[in-house]
Order: structure tokens, then C-alpha cells, then sequence
């Protein structure tokens, strides 16, 4: 990269280069929020061993790798490359752009990258500024560094699934792979935190990134209870459910809708959204009874107060409630459905969540939007996902010097 | 670099935010986003008002003992920084705020929208003396829009997120969706807000500038719910809950499975290809338990793997097979299960309580992931063992230090840092501006 001051970017990560090796959602998490932010993420494929993704639910059925939802909205604002490894000329060429490039990352198991003979020490010395970000399940050290994880396996080795469910039920866990994204968060903190690293002195590095670990640091608290008070959190009373007993506070719970199966969530924390509330719901002769006078009496006998808060819950949708007590300025949500979430939320509305660009197969490729608003360098869709190596020529060709006839036969080698 | 601030006496040489100050007023939202920066390195100013943050009170304490000092809730989500007491309702008090940010690289806040601007410590204001200054607002849902008003907590930001929606029991008629507890909501804000942070200080090193984030936990978790919108937004088609395992939009097999020791394990793909349905039947017969998947037909699923076990419309042989395993596995402990499958490739993990890989050999001896915290304001020598690192540098360590007392540093950073004299600090503290006990 080339280094000028004050100048005027467009983008945050403008001039970043990222080869992404990365495949199903954990890395393709990762390089999409660097790709939001302007990278230029070259998503390096092969048509022998496809990102899985790519075949996942296409829409209309049809058998193109291009036509995946879940695809489309974790590879945004990236370009695709085919190139086969195992030959060669597609690793020569391969070693071009890891010289031309600022980052790698990869999330496969913990010895591809050292079997294709590209560990990071290989790396270092075609590219000594380098900095590569390898997201495997037990991280590249250890003795379990062999061992394999998908999202869920992530989450149960952590703590994560055992920790949501109701008491004395099974583990009701994540329903979908948390510590896919939340992985790939890490891995996107811990390459932007690489590269102003590198800014400052000049230096690149190997980010080791294990998905467990990157769970386990997400059960701080559970951890301190145990080290310091010797109480698992493996008990009776526990998972808590949706109520909150770390903070004494109560209603704090899920409560039944009008319509079927349908929920909302009521959390009072204080004595005047208390009040609110019972305002609100036409100040029932309970709410004034002993037993609910105070915060601790409402938390010791919330089972009885859920109960009654459900009889008004019942007759509401979810919608209804959580605009009556936001109203009111308590607080208080619909369990929101992806169809409300798309065509009920007037803030995701008003804040244009949902992006769009033209797509070759699909006509229109939608998106959720990276979750912020930022004054200098917002983020924008200017590519949609890519299809299947449509990249590749212009960068064989633009960026790493391949001769028109040389094109050809990459091509019918398999080589690209 | 912004110049101005001195090194603060728990000063970390290398990480990889070194040099960056950060003045953080962040209660439960945002309190996670400061906790990553300072364990990087980052010098993480944390201003409370007095008598302390209100997440302090927040349990399970040491001891049991309801102390502001003794929150594990709020020492695991503030090490790394140092604390001081400002209230914030008074102009000067406002000043003090000011100042302080004047001369930081990152301002972290989580205040409702239009609080700060109110009183002059909007964007607007503060980057009028420091240009440099990246600004990051966490807000429920915000800082424009219909609900930007709208009063949220965790169970609120994950219910209208979406996450509740997608957890919960298939098989316990009645429940509600469940919340997995953690703070999660609020750990997904934290995390984007963090990534937003740095990319804009990246960013920062070729512009010069700083600039304003908004970022809304709203559409953090509206981001961050995989298959669900996607489904919806392509196909109309609406995910379930299921227990333990993945929402669908058609019901998919349960993965929990009991063992022997009353515990659960994940598991799934049980036919990836040829090779590896035949090293999990050999294992079981070990056992004596592989019934009848020695059959051909099984053998035939295996090699169309996950593909083609799905293209099956008949799934009785993969429902039948899956039930021979699961007896295998009600079999033997979870440990042993564990630990033969992935020897075997099978990604199946156990379903294991927080504490549990404190006892890990793989977590907690090679890769050092729990750390000894040193305590001395308990007693001489004491320290307790936390969650480490959640990645691995080679270059730019992670490092960590306890959360602060309350109040702890106001002092040390209002003489050394911002240079107010013994009786400048006896008359804030006199009118009320700050504490010093």
C-alpha cells in the first residue's frame, strides 16, 4: 500500500488487498465486512472443491452456484477468482498475488494451508508485510489443534448452547451458527487491528484464531463465577431462560400473543417505567397488591406476575404491545418474525437495512447492510456477490501480468 | 498518534493499540467494545458517574457481597481500563468530559440519542477542538428513525433482532423462543461498534480526520441471524426453531444426543462420504453396537453424501440409521464420544457448561486460553484465572489487567493528565463534580 496523507478516501479500507480462502460463513463473515469497508477481497475459488455455500438452497432450485440467498449476503462487495492450486502455474501465480496483496485469510482446517506448502513462514517470504489470519476451530497450536468444528460445534464446546434454554429442559442452544458470524467478527477485529498494527511499525503477523476460543471469550462472567465463588453454571436453576436473576429484575420474560405462537418481551428495570407499565394496562387491582409493591417483591414472586401480565399480553398482537409500552417509555419488544422484520420495522426502513444491486441471475441481489452509519467513510454495495470465477480474467490479466494467450490456456488447463 | 496524554501507569508495551487513547462512557451496550481495545493495548479512560456504574450492580459478586468493587458481571467486562468519577449533570463536569476528549483518538459512548448533543458533547461539538477524534455512538435502534426513542435492554434488542425468533424447542409445546443469556445483544453491537472504530482509525493514518459512527444494535442483530432473512427475502420463506440445532424452513433432524453420563452432544453429518460412515460403523462395532449399518444401502447414502442423503425423499434409512448412533452414544460418556469422533472427523462436539473447559488440556495448558488476573486489592499475591485471549497475535500481545475500582484513577488522570492542582481537585470534589472519597 501506498502510504499519502491527508488525502481524500472514499472508503476506510481503500488500497487493502485480502485473498480469501475462505469458505462456508464463518470467513466469508469475516471478508464481507471488509469488502463492505472497500478492501479488495479476491475470493480465490476452485470448481473441484466449491465454497458449500454456493449450492445452498439456490433459488428457483436450479443447480447454478450463483443463486444462493445466504451466499449472496456474506459475499458482497467481493470479486472471484478460480485458480487451482494443486497445478504449478495456479500456485506460481498464486505467489504473484500474495506479493500484490496486504492480507490472507482462511478458515479451513488447521494443516491445508501448511500442506499446500503456503504456511505463514512460506508467506512471510514472498510477502515479509503480510498479515494472515487463519479461523480454525482449535486454533494452530495444541493438542486438539486436528479436531474440526462447524458453527454449532462451536457453540457446544464453548458454552454458548448450554447456556440458552429454560431450566430443567434440554440446552434450546443457538438456531444458527452464531459463532459463524461472531467468529468471523474476530477475525475481522483481529486484521484491523493487524493492519494499524502495521501502519505503526512496519511489521505483518500471523493471527491464529480458534472459533472455541473465540466462544469461550464470550463467558466471562460464567468463568468468574466459578474461579472466584467455585459456582458452576451448571445448576439447577440454570440456563435462566428469558428472565434476568443476575439483575433481580422482574417482568423481564417472554409473554403469549394474540395469533399462533406469536411473542413479545416485556423487561421493567425501575420504578417508573413500573408505574408506566401499569398505567398502560389500565391499572389492573393486582398491580397494587403487596406481593408486587417493589422491584424484589415483583422478582420473588414474578411467576405469578408473568401469569397476569400474560392475560393482557394475549389479547395483543406483538406489534401492538411493543408500540403501547415503547409508548409509554417501557420497554418492551415484538419477538419479530423475518417477515416483520422486512415488512413491519419502520426503523430498518427508515435506516434502508436492506440494500440492493442488480444481479446477473437473480435479478436483484438483497442484502442486510453493515450495521452502522459512518460520517466520512460510510459503507456502500457497490458489487453484488460474484458468480463463479467472473473475476478472473480481469485479474489475471489487470493484476498479475498473464498475456492474453496465456489466458486461454489457464482456461482450458483447469488452471483458473 | 494524538499527542497530549502521558503514559498511564498500567502502560502495555506492543499490543496492537498501543498509544491510543480512549474515553469511553458506556454502560451495558458498549462496555464490551472498551474491554477489547484495552486488552490490545489501548488506554481505556472509563468515566462513571458517582459512586460508580451502574452495571457494578449487576451480580454474581465475589463472595456473594453486593459491593460496586465486587461485580464479576463488571470486572469481566472492564479490564484493561481505568475508571474516573464525573458527574455528568454538571457544566463542570461537561468541561472535564471535554477536555479529556480533546485529546483522545476514540470517544465510546452509549448514551440515549440526543443526550450528549444536549449539552454540548455532541460529534458537532467535540471535533470542532480535535479533528482527529473518532466518535462512536452505540444506541438501541439509532440515532434517527421512528423507534430512535424507543427504551431497549438485551431480551428487547434480541427479540426485535430476530436471534429469539430462531431459538427455542420444537418439542415442548408452548414455549416461548428463548434468549440465550450472556448479553449477546449487546455483545453483537459491541463488536461492530469496535470493528467500526477501527476501520475508522485506519483509515484516520492516510486522511488525518476522524470521524462520527452510529451504530445501531438494532441492525447489529438484524445482521446477524444467518439463514433467516435470506430466506425471507428470496423465497418468502419464513425459519423455525428447533431445539438445540439449526431454524429451517422444513424440519431437520435433532442433533442433541444424550450419553451415558447425562450429558448432550451435537451431532450431525452423519454421511459425508464413503470413508468416514465406515470408520464410525468400526468404531461402533467395537462396541457391539452397530446393529445393522453394515448394510449395503447404508454404504450407498455415505457415498452421495450430504448432498445426496438430502435428494433422498425417503429418509426412514438415514432416520433408522441415525438412531443406531444415537444408542451407540447413549452408550458411552461424552468425553469418549467427543474425543473418538473427532479422531474419526466428525465434527461433533459436547454440549459443555462455561466452566467446563477450564478442565480442557487442549484450551486450558497448550493453548493458555484461561489467565491469571492479579487481585491485590483483595489481599497480597491473589489473583483468579478469567477467559484470555480471544485471538491469538504473534506479534502484538494480548494483555489484561483488572477492572478498576470505582473512582480509582480520577485523581491520577485529572492531576497527571489533564493538569488540575491538589486544591483544584478539593473544589470539584467539594461541588460535586467528582469523588475523591
Amino acid at each position: 500500500m501506498s502510504e499519502p496523507e491527508n488525502t481524500i478516501r472514499k472508503n476506510a479500507l481503500e488500497g487493502v488487498r485480502v485473498i480469501d480462502f475462505s469458505w462456508i460463513v464463518a470467513g466469508p463473515q469475516c471478508t464481507r465486512i471488509l469488502g463492505d469497508f472497500g478492501a479488495d477481497v479476491i475470493k480465490v475459488e476452485n470448481d473441484a472443491n466449491l465454497d458449500y455455500i454456493r449450492a445452498s438452497k439456490p433459488v428457483g432450485g436450479s443447480n447454478s452456484p450463483n443463486r444462493s440467498p445466504l451466499f449472496t449476503t456474506l459475499n458482497r462487495n467481493k470479486r472471484s477468482l478460480t485458480l487451482n492450486v494443486m497445478h504449478p502455474r495456479g500456485m506460481e501465480l498464486l505467489k504473484e498475488l500474495i506479493k500484490k496483496s496486504d492480507v490472507i485469510v482462511e478458515n479451513f482446517s488447521s494443516r491445508v494451508l501448511e500442506k499446500w506448502g503456503l504456511g505463514y513462514e512460506e508467506q512471510k517470504k514472498i510477502n515479509p508485510k503480510i498479515i494472515y489470519c487463519s479461523m480454525s476451530g482449535f486454533g494452530h497450536s495444541g493438542r486438539d489443534r486436528d479436531f474440526v468444528t462447524w458453527g454449532p460445534t462451536a457453540q457446544a464446546l464453548s458454552g454458548l448452547t448450554y447456556m440458552s434454554g429454560l431450566p430443567g429442559e434440554d440446552s434450546a442452544g443457538w438456531g444458527f451458527s452464531y459463532m459463524d458470524h461472531t467468529g468471523g467478527f474476530y477475525g475481522t477485529i483481529a486484521i484491523m487491528m493487524a493492519l494499524i498494527h502495521r501502519n505503526r511499525t512496519g511489521k505483518g503477523q500471523h493471527l491464529d484464531l480458534s472459533q472455541v476460543e473465540s466462544g469461550i471469550g464470550l463467558t466471562g462472567t460464567a468463568i468468574l463465577d466459578y474461579t472466584v465463588n467455585n459456582r458452576p453454571f451448571r445448576r439447577d436453576e440454570m440456563p435462566p431462560g428469558n428472565r434476568a436473576p443476575e439483575r433481580g429484575v422482574a417482568p423481564h420474560n417472554t409473554y403469549p400473543c394474540k395469533g399462533e405462537d406469536r411473542w413479545c418481551v416485556i423487561a421493567v428495570s425501575t420504578e417508573d417505567e413500573w408505574e408506566s407499565f401499569t398505567k398502560v394496562v389500565g391499572n389492573p387491582s393486582w398491580a397494587r397488591e403487596a406481593r408486587f409493591e417493589n422491584m424484589s417483591s415483583r422478582f420473588e414472586n414474578q411467576d405469578a406476575l408473568d401469569e397476569l401480565i400474560a392475560e393482557w399480553t394475549i389479547n395483543h398482537t406483538p406489534h401492538e404491545v411493543f408500540e403501547i409500552l415503547q409508548g409509554a417509555g417501557v420497554p418492551a419488544g415484538a419477538v419479530q418474525t423475518p417477515e416483520e422484520r422486512v415488512e413491519k420495522d419502520a426503523q430498518l426502513e427508515h435506516r434502508n437495512f436492506i440494500a440492493e444491486i442488480p444481479h446477473e441471475e437473480l435479478g436483484i441481489a438483497k442484502v442486510e447492510s453493515i450495521p452502522m452509519k459512518m460520517s466520512e467513510t460510510p459503507w456502500s454495495l457497490d458489487r453484488p456477490p460474484p458468480l463463479l470465477g467472473e473475476h478472473s480474467a480481469e485479474i489475471y490479466t489487470e493484476l498479475l501480468g498473464v498475456s492474453p494467450e496465456e489466458l486461454g490456456t489457464l482456461f482450458e488447463e483447469g488452471i483458473a | 498518534m494524538i499527542k497530549g496524554f502521558e503514559q498511564s501507569p498500567q502502560y502495555r508495551v506492543g499490543g496492537a493499540l498501543e498509544g491510543i487513547t480512549v474515553v469511553e462512557l458506556c454502560g451495558a451496550r458498549g462496555h464490551f467494545m472498551g474491554k477489547l481495545m484495552g486488552d490490545m493495548g489501548a488506554r481505556v479512560i472509563k468515566i462513571e458517574p458517582l459512586g460508580g456504574a451502574i452495571e457494578r450492580q449487576i451480580g454474581p459478586f465475589m463472595h456473594d457481597d453486593p459491593h460496586p468493587d465486587r461485580s464479576l458481571f463488571f470486572w469481566s467486562h472492564n479490564t484493561s481500563k481505568e475508571s474516573i468519577e464525573i458527574n455528568i449533570e454538571t457544566s463542570e463536569g461537561q468541561e472535564l468530559i471535554r477536555k479529556l476528549v480533546g485529546k483522545a483518538d476514540v470517544f465510546l459512548e452509549d448514551c440515549e440519542p440526543g443526550y450528549l448533543p444536549s449539552m454540548g458533547l455532541g460529534y458537532k461539538d467535540l471535533s470542532t477542538h480535535n479533528q482527529q477524534l473518532i466518535m462512536t455512538s452505540l444506541t438501541a435502534f439509532g440515532q434517527d428513525g421512528p423507534y430512535r426513542d424507543y427504551k431497549s435492554n438485551d431480551l428487547v434488542a434480541l427479540a426485535m433482532g430476530g436471534i429469539m425468533h430462531s431459538c427455542g424447542y420444537d418439542d415442548l409445546p408452548g414455549s416461548p423462543p428463548i434468549r440465550p443469556s450472556g448479553d449477546h445483544g449487546n455483545k453483537i453491537a459491541s463488536h461492530y461498534g469496535l470493528i467500526g472504530t477501527l476501520a475508522a482509525l485506519f483509515n484516520r493514518h492516510f486522511s488525518g480526520k476522524g470521524q462520527y459512527i452510529d451504530v445501531s444494535v438494532h441492525e447489529a442483530c438484524n445482521s446477524t441471524t444467518e439463514h433467516a432473512l435470506p430466506s425471507y427475502l428470496y423465497e418468502k420463506e419464513i425459519v423455525f426453531r428447533q431445539t438445540g440445532r439449526h431454524h429451517s424452513t422444513v424440519p431437520t433432524p435433532k442433533t442433541l444426543c444424550k450419553t451415558a453420563d447425562g450429558k448432550y452432544l451435537i451431532v450431525f453429518q452423519l454421511f459425508n462420504n464413503l470413508h468416514s460412515w465406515l470408520s464410525l460403523v468400526a468404531w461402533m462395532a467395537e462396541f457391539g453396537k452397530a446393529e445393522d449399518l453394515q448394510e449395503e444401502k447404508y454404504k450407498d447414502m455415505a457415498r452421495g453424501g450430504p448432498r445426496g442423503m438430502r435428494a433422498s425423499s425417503d429418509t426412514t434409512d438415514s432416520d433408522h440409521a441415525f438412531e443406531v448412533v444415537r444408542r451407540f452414544i447413549a452408550s458411552r460418556t461424552s468425553e469418549e464420544i467427543y474425543r473418538g469422533a473427532q479422531k474419526l472427523k466428525f465434527p461433533w462436539g459436547e454440549v459443555r457448561s462455561p466452566e467446563e473447559n477450564l478442565h480442557d488440556p487442549h484450551f486450558a495448558e497448550d493453548r493458555q486460553m484461561f489467565e491469571d488476573i492479579a487481585h491485590p486489592e483483595i489481599g497480597e499475591g491473589v489473583s483468579f484465572k478469567y477467559v484470555g485471549r480471544p485471538y491469538r497475535f504473534t506479534e502484538s500481545p494480548w494483555q489484561a489487567f483488572r477492572a478498576p475500582l470505582v473512582g480509582e484513577h480520577t485523581r491520577s488522570i485529572l492531576s497527571n493528565d489533564v493538569g488540575y492542582s491538589e486544591s483544584d481537585l478539593r473544589s470539584l470534589d467539594g461541588k460535586g463534580v467528582i469523588s475523591l472519597k
